[in-house]
């Protein structure tokens, strides 16, 4: 039943719209250790302080530590129970924070065997998210690019990849938004009717000088005019958002806005570069302590960095409000 | 050549908006000339190199297009994008702002209050009534006693250096912002403790910053103190 839900939801622009019941932002980004869960707590932190109904998940199966970062008790009730045990309720999982707007989901717990969830399992869990009620849904997002990431990562209206100015993050996170890319595009072949038309340009890419999603984009729409189009609209929502994190030096931050013209190239739909966050020691530090940095230290760059972001966030939220 | 430049225009190349001023179109260029130069991390895995020199090649002619003010307009106009006829852009920006001209000055006239003087700290000294002085921060009324004071002084200490500090009336915090020493160095000075000064040398500078701008005779006033100070400072 709720799978069936869940698929009116994804198809949403194919069969009339259902709208999810909260502003779903998703942090991911290929590799571990950038700091995927420190943006998505300090995202959430920050949206409860400036007064909205926030909902933090750890959808880091395998390795949960979002409840760490948030200095929250560990649970026994988290996301891998609702997925193990068809009878719990969604709103039994959530957690009460330090913070009294921001809530937690933790993914924290001792059934081991659900970092790998089947398909089913997965759009229960996607269709409670989509369907909760609140101002924003914040989603940490585990690392690597498993159908079950690519799926949540792809749910959400806000994109965020987080990226640290070393190669091997930047591969990754490449890897990531082409297998969310291609994800997405596989998705929608059935419905458009184009598989075929898709498998043959990707069988001779040479033949038909593709050499990224923005010349796969433009050789589907010159062939298939009507569906080529809904397509390629349908791929514009991807509209990743870039994350640059730990960035040591100002040419660091200045690579955000590298990364985002090397994407918008790639991928031909617009890529935003949200915010550089500058490597700050504290962080570990008050990691270290359990204590998020927010709460002890206002007076640094970062705070300033992440509050910007936040604001970002709320600013579209505010503005699909008028609409 | 590649096919993207047949689909791309110069603009998007540089991802400009067409409205761009030449500052924007410099920094857009420089920009992209940084992201697709051969040693660019943000390349890798995304863009071949011999992809990132067409990139730059194209990159390099939207620059020459657009940076030029003819030939930017004789590209516009082939993209539809002004009248053959219309004026030329200017090279200058336009300035932001979300007033027309007229809207601007209007908002000025509503909110005018008339000339605003500058007044200065320092003053002239001829308007003051007689039996007053000035420093930069303060005017005092002129004490005899201690005028005379200052001017037999041979040998002083900081407690000396801070009775007129009180006496012409200028606050530690002052002082300290204006001869950029710090409020516990200048609180040490003043309360002779002399282990925590620095060595003579930078001492002598700060009574010499000190005197300065309490307007005393420098020379005569660092000597006296450093009297007082060097036979301190070398007791163990």
């Amino acid at each position: 039943m709720s799978s069936k839900k869940h698929h009116t939801a994804e198809f949403a622009p194919l069969r009339g719209r259902v709208e999810p019941g909260s502003t779903i932002i998703a942090v991911g980004g290929g590799k571990g250790g950038v700091g995927k869960s420190f943006v998505s707590s300090s995202i959430a932190i920050f949206l409860a302080q400036l007064g909205y109904d926030t909902l933090a998940i750890d959808l880091d199966l395998g390795g949960a530590n979002l409840h760490t970062n948030l200095g929250a008790p560990l649970s026994n009730r988290g996301i891998n129970e609702f997925i193990v045990n068809p009878e719990l309720e969604f709103k039994e999982l959530i957690q009460n924070t330090n913070w009294p707007k921001l809530k937690l989901i933790s993914g924290s717990s001792d059934v081991l065997d659900v970092a790998n969830v089947d398909e089913l399992q997965r759009s229960r869990v996607m269709s409670a998210i989509f369907r909760y009620k609140t101002d924003f849904t914040v989603l940490d997002l585990s690392a690597g690019t498993h159908h079950s990431t690519l799926d949540f990562f792809l749910m959400a209206k806000h994109k965020i990849v987080v990226i640290t100015p070393d190669p091997s993050s930047i591969e990754n996170a490449y890897r990531f938004l082409k297998a969310s890319f291609f994800r997405k595009l596989r998705r929608y072949e059935h419905q458009l009717q184009l598989k075929n038309q898709i498998d043959e340009l990707l069988n001779n890419k040479a033949k038909h000088n593709i050499k990224n999603p923005a010349d796969f984009m433009r050789v589907i729409v010159e062939r298939e005019p009507v569906l080529g189009v809904k397509l390629k609209n349908i791929l514009n929502d991807l509209n990743f958002e870039i994350v640059l994190n730990q960035a040591r030096t100002r040419q660091e931050i200045e690579m955000g806005y590298s990364l985002q013209s090397v994407c918008n190239k790639y991928f031909g739909f617009p890529c935003d570069f949200l915010v550089g966050l500058e490597y700050d020691n504290a962080v570990w530090q008050s990691l270290r302590q359990r204590n998020h940095l927010l709460m002890a230290n206002r007076q640094s760059h970062l705070y300033a960095q992440l509050m910007g972001l936040a604001r970002k966030l709320v600013k579209s939220h505010q503005l699909k409000a008028v609409v | 050549m590649s096919d993207r430049q047949n689909h791309q225009t110069y603009y998007e190349i540089l991802e400009v908006p067409p409205t761009a001023g030449p500052t924007e179109i410099y920094n857009a260029y420089q920009r992209a000339r940084n992201t697709y130069s051969p040693s660019s991390p943000a390349l890798y895995s995304m863009f071949s190199p011999e992809e990132a020199q067409q990139l730059l090649q194209l990159i390099e002619e939207a620059y020459q297009t657009l940076s030029h003010q003819a030939r930017r307009r004789e590209y516009d106009v082939k993209l539809g994008l002004v009248q053959p006829q219309a004026p030329l852009r200017s090279t200058k920006d336009q300035p932001v702002t979300k007033y027309s001209a007229e809207e601007a000055k209007k908002k000025v006239d509503e909110n005018w209050v008339g000339p605003v003087k500058v007044v200065r700290s320092v003053a002239k000294s001829e308007d003051l009534p007689n039996g007053f002085a000035r420093t930069r921060f303060s005017v005092y009324e002129i004490n005899p006693e201690i005028e005379a004071e200052i001017a037999n002084v041979q040998e002083c200490d900081g407690e000396f250096l801070q009775k007129i500090r009180l006496y012409k009336g200028v606050s530690i915090e002052q002082m300290a912002d204006e001869i950029r020493v710090s409020k516990s160095t200048l609180v040490a000075l003043e309360s002779n403790d002399i282990d925590s000064l620095p060595v003579p040398v930078f001492t002598r500078g700060f009574v010499v910053g000190v005197a300065k701008t309490l307007g005393l005779d420098e020379k005569k006033i660092a000597d006296a103190y450093m009297k007082y100070f060097k036979p301190k400072k070398r007791a163990p």
